[in-house]
């Protein structure tokens, strides 16, 4: 239970979050170094997505610290989280259906440019053009980007989530469940879009039920049970009973 | 939500030829059948493809398309505005109280007085209609339905109940005329008749452009950019897509609510000031009927109202189809009563149309 | 049933004729009420200043009051009020021909009679018909209206062309007599005046546009045009102006409000066919006096008051002016 490492990016302290009379995180340290793939389990309810969701700005903590880069940061709102490099890939995807991948890539940050020099509009062509070159880059093929994402596969749709976590340079990349909807072939692009992350030096917050998954491709491995944490392993140096073992608490 | 992801990404993965037309007739049906009833009326009503007819047409659908426009933001955003009818009421109401007390004054005054009053309503009603859906989280149906109450017994109280007229001399000419006058002896006229042209010479008089159109027009356009080419206009789309994916996005959603529904209701009030032009007055009740058509010419425009899809050009093509079939049945002399149940067949089928689409795409 | 009903509702109108007759000695002054058909409507408010003007004259007072919207829910109470008043007499626009029978008849019982003005209970025939309770039925004749403006317009034609017939709906009965009216002074003509069509307007001025427009590109010879209310005179004027026929199409329209004159002088339309309430009024009030005075004999169980053609021409003489609804 030792605190894992002093180049860490991502550093929070004693982190609280109450619903009522409901202590849903409780006192948790957290710690995420570069290019380290964190993998968070624990049963339904153990206060994973709660406590990822502290440090993407969507619920505000009621005690604790989140620092990036040793600097002490308040996350008010996700944009907040966002615009400090913290990137929160959800369950639900949060993408616009009814919207084009790249229209999704942009969504909220959309490149403006002047019409005729006065009219205020979108550069359309210049946004395609950037979501095209991040989909090769993280090699997602996207046959017709001028249609709508609920045409596109669930694989698809995440990697468009991704990708646009990618282009905004994400400093950390959380991911709530990514491979929870999708078949066994989107599974398996997932995790190498999730390696890909890693060899840009990207860190990455992995929540998952899947411990093949987990094993395949995490770093370390931090445990969660009833809002508190039990367990942090180097995942070379653990086991899958281990894991389960701390999360039912046996 | 896609579980079966393999079948799901080989029709994304390739889009044959097929989805490719699928979707470009999804896209253009609206018009095609716009072509098809102009085609038909040709064939069988007298007097129908007829230049003056089409202008008329447009002049007389101007004010029931300006209605649409603003709405057709709201039913994008997954909302509705139910009260559009009734603050285009009141806002005749209010630019008639406004000029008729400045019956005296130059005319370009009265107007621009009367144009602040008939702004401020629509200002003052999107304002209120966003507060209750953004702030207070009232469901859209219910907070319109509501501010049309509201609206509609403001109207009434003002105006006492009568229409309200104004004797303005000029205004009506603004209303019901043209932009273009050419007569073959009499020469050209610009937003007035030739010089000379009096009594029955005035049926040889060819004119273009009517005014109510060309009003029309220029909302149409700006509405269109708006909605099209803005970033405003995406985040329209996105709130209709997933309003919480465009709140996680950073998207200003409660913000970009409120002005959608200033949107529609300034444009109901501008609605309304086309009609006091026209009818060189108002009443409470002018936009009342008025309503269901311009939803109608939406939805008839592919417009789904569970939000995130919609277009200016399909509701610009919607209240076209409606002006036609109207039109068209009338001079085919048959009787009014089935001209609601012809625009009724065409919201259904347009629903299927895009229901069609939707399955095929998926 | 038909005939039990009709019977009572003469013996009651008998007892409260005779009851009325005892308490009138007993009392100075009389009182009236006058239930209208909905505030704030010039139409009625003239009916009122009819009423109270010989309400003075005969030197008995008037109560007016009316429902703020047109719905026999919220005239009864109004109606339930005057009875408990004790009024001598009650005038009332019933809002509804069926629903209004029960309160009005509940008045007839407590003797006091009753006088329908502008509408009627039942089906409008007090003399033979399903309601025969209530003294008289005092109303235009929205037939002879119609058929007077057609014929008016028709005169301006030169008793030749081709007239189009604009009305607000097609199950208002007053709407439904205008138009027939009208198209009794088109048959008239035996063929000389053509019918266009005849399109309901739903007192929209915008929808009157937009088939007004359709018609005249259908017939492009219409030379006359009847607005069944404002709004259809309204909506048909503009479609002529936008096809350039501004004054070679005359325009009539039903009722006189001030807009109505005001759209006269402006020439949005040629012709305003008044209805006379203020005449309507006084009459229900003298035909409540002669019945408390029991002279029920001379009482018509209806009446159907004329009507004034006002046009430009006349518009600023006395006559045309008294025909004018006042607002206020």
């Amino acid at each position: 239970m030792s605190e894992s490492s002093t180049t860490a990016i991502l550093s929070c302290r004693g982190m609280v979050k109450r619903f009522g009379g409901l202590v849903a995180v409780d006192n948790v340290d957290l710690d995420l170094a570069a290019g380290e793939v964190l993998a968070l389990v624990g049963d339904n309810g153990a206060g994973k997505s709660t406590l990822v969701q502290m440090i993407s700005g969507v619920f505000r903590a009621d005690g604790g610290t989140v620092s990036l880069d040793g600097e002490q940061k308040v996350f008010a709102s996700p944009e907040d989280a966002r615009a400090a490099g913290i990137e929160t890939i959800y369950q639900d995807l949060a993408l616009c259906d009814n919207l084009t991948a790249a229209d999704n890539i942009f969504l909220g940050r959309e490149i403006r440019r002047r019409r005729f020099g006065l009219l205020p509009g979108l550069d359309q062509a210049e946004m395609r053009d950037r979501a095209r070159t991040v989909l090769d880059e993280l090699h997602i093929r996207i046959p017709d980007l001028n249609a709508p994402v609920r045409a596109l596969s669930g694989g698809q749709r995440q990697a468009v989530a991704i990708s646009r976590a990618v282009y905004w340079q994400a400093r950390i990349m959380v991911m709530d469940e990514p491979t929870a909807a999708l078949g066994v072939p989107e599974q398996r692009k997932v995790m190498d879009l999730i390696r890909l992350l890693k060899s840009r030096g990207v860190p990455v917050i992995l929540i998952s039920h899947n411990m093949q998954d987990v094993f395949e491709i995490s770093d370390r491995i931090f445990v969660m049970r009833r809002g508190a944490k039990v367990g942090d392993f180097p995942t070379s140096a653990t086991e899958p009973n281990e894991i389960v073992r701390a999360m039912i608490g046996g | 939500m896609t579980v079966q992801s393999s079948g799901g990404a080989d029709t994304a993965g390739a889009p044959g030829v097929g989805v490719q037309a699928v979707r470009l007739i999804g896209r253009v049906w609206a018009w095609l059948f716009l072509l098809a009833l102009i085609a038909f009326f040709t064939a069988t009503a007298p007097h129908f493809f007829d230049l003056f007819n089409f202008q008329a047409m447009g002049a007389n659908t101007a004010i029931v398309l300006v209605l649409a426009l603003g709405q057709t933001f709201v039913i994008i955003t997954g909302g509705i505005d139910l009260s559009v009818g009734y603050v285009m009421g009141l806002a005749t109401v209010v630019i008639s109280l406004i000029m008729q007390n400045m019956v005296g004054y130059p005319l370009p005054v009265a107007l621009l007085a009367g144009m602040a009053g008939g702004l401020g309503v629509g200002i003052t009603a999107g304002l209120f209609n966003g507060f209750v859906v953004a702030r207070l989280n009232v469901s859209p149906f219910i907070a319109t339905l509501g501010t049309l109450g509201i609206a509609q017994g403001l109207a009434f109280v003002l105006s006492g109940g009568p229409p309200v007229s104004i004797q303005i001399p000029g205004l009506g000419a603004l209303g019901n005329g043209y932009v273009v006058y050419w007569h073959s002896t009499f020469g050209l006229g610009l937003f007035g008749l030739p010089e000379g042209v009096t009594g029955p010479e005035m049926r040889n008089v060819r004119s273009f452009i009517p005014l109510q159109l060309l009003y029309a027009g220029v909302l149409t356009a700006t509405c269109a950019y708006l909605l099209s080419s803005t970033q405003f206009g995406r985040h329209v789309y996105a709130i209709g897509g997933s309003a919480k994916a465009a709140l996680r996005a950073g998207i200003p959603v409660k913000r970009d609510l409120f002005k959608v529904y200033v949107l529609s209701s300034v444009m109901a009030s501008l609605a309304g000031l086309m009609y006091v032009l026209r009818y060189t007055g108002g009443v409470a009740s002018s936009g009342d009927a008025l309503l269901l058509s311009s939803i109608a010419a939406i939805v008839i425009g592919g417009a789904s109202l569970f939000g995130g899809e919609g277009r200016i050009g399909g509701t610009l093509v919607g209240a076209m189809i409606i002006a036609v079939i109207q039109n068209g049945l009338v001079l085919l002399g048959i009787d009014p009563f089935w001209q609601y149940a012809a625009v009724g067949a065409v919201i259904i089928l347009a629903v299927l149309a895009d229901q069609a689409k939707l399955r095929i795409v998926r | 049933m038909k005939i039990r009903t009709k019977w009572l509702g003469i013996a009651a109108a008998a007892f409260s004729v005779a009851a009325i007759a005892g308490s009138a000695s007993a009392q100075d002054k009389r009182t009236i009420a006058l239930v209208y058909g909905i505030k704030g409507d010039a139409f009625y408010v003239t009916m009122e200043k009819g009423a109270q003007a010989k309400a003075d004259e005969l030197g008995v007072t008037l109560l007016a009051d009316g429902p703020s919207q047109w719905n026999p829910a919220i005239q009864t109470p109004i109606v339930d009020a005057m009875i408990a008043r004790k009024v001598d007499g009650l005038i009332a626009v019933p809002n509804d021909p069926q629903a209004m029978i029960a309160v009005l008849q509940r008045a007839n019982d407590m003797g006091i009679p009753v006088v329908t003005t502008d509408q009627f209970i039942g089906d409008g025939d007090y003399a033979n018909g399903s309601v025969t309770f209530p003294l008289s039925y005092v109303a235009s004749d929205n037939f002879g209206g119609g058929k007077l403006a057609c014929e008016t317009l028709i005169e301006g034609m030169g008793g030749k062309g081709t007239l189009y017939v604009l009305v607000s709906t097609p199950n208002v009965p007053s709407d439904v007599a205008r138009r027939d009216g009208c198209l009794a002074a088109v048959e008239a003509t035996n063929g000389a005046v053509e019918l266009a069509g005849v399109d309901y307007t739903q007192s929209n001025a915008t929808i009157a546009t937009t088939q007004t427009q359709a018609a005249l590109q259908k017939n492009p010879n219409i030379t006359a045009i009847f607005g069944g209310n404002l709004f259809s005179a309204q909506g048909a004027s503009a479609a002529v102006k936008t096809a350039n026929l501004a004054g070679t199409v005359k325009i009539a329209s039903f009722d006189a409000p001030e807009q109505a004159i005001d759209d006269l002088r402006a020439e949005v339309v040629d012709i305003v066919i008044a209805q006379q309430p203020a005449l309507i009024g006084a009459t229900a009030v003298q035909y409540i006096v002669d019945a408390l005075d029991g002279k029920t004999a001379d009482i018509p169980r209806k009446l159907a008051t004329p009507f004034v053609v006002i046009t430009r021409e006349n518009v600023d003489t006395p006559e045309a002016q008294a025909a004018i609804y006042k607002d206020k």
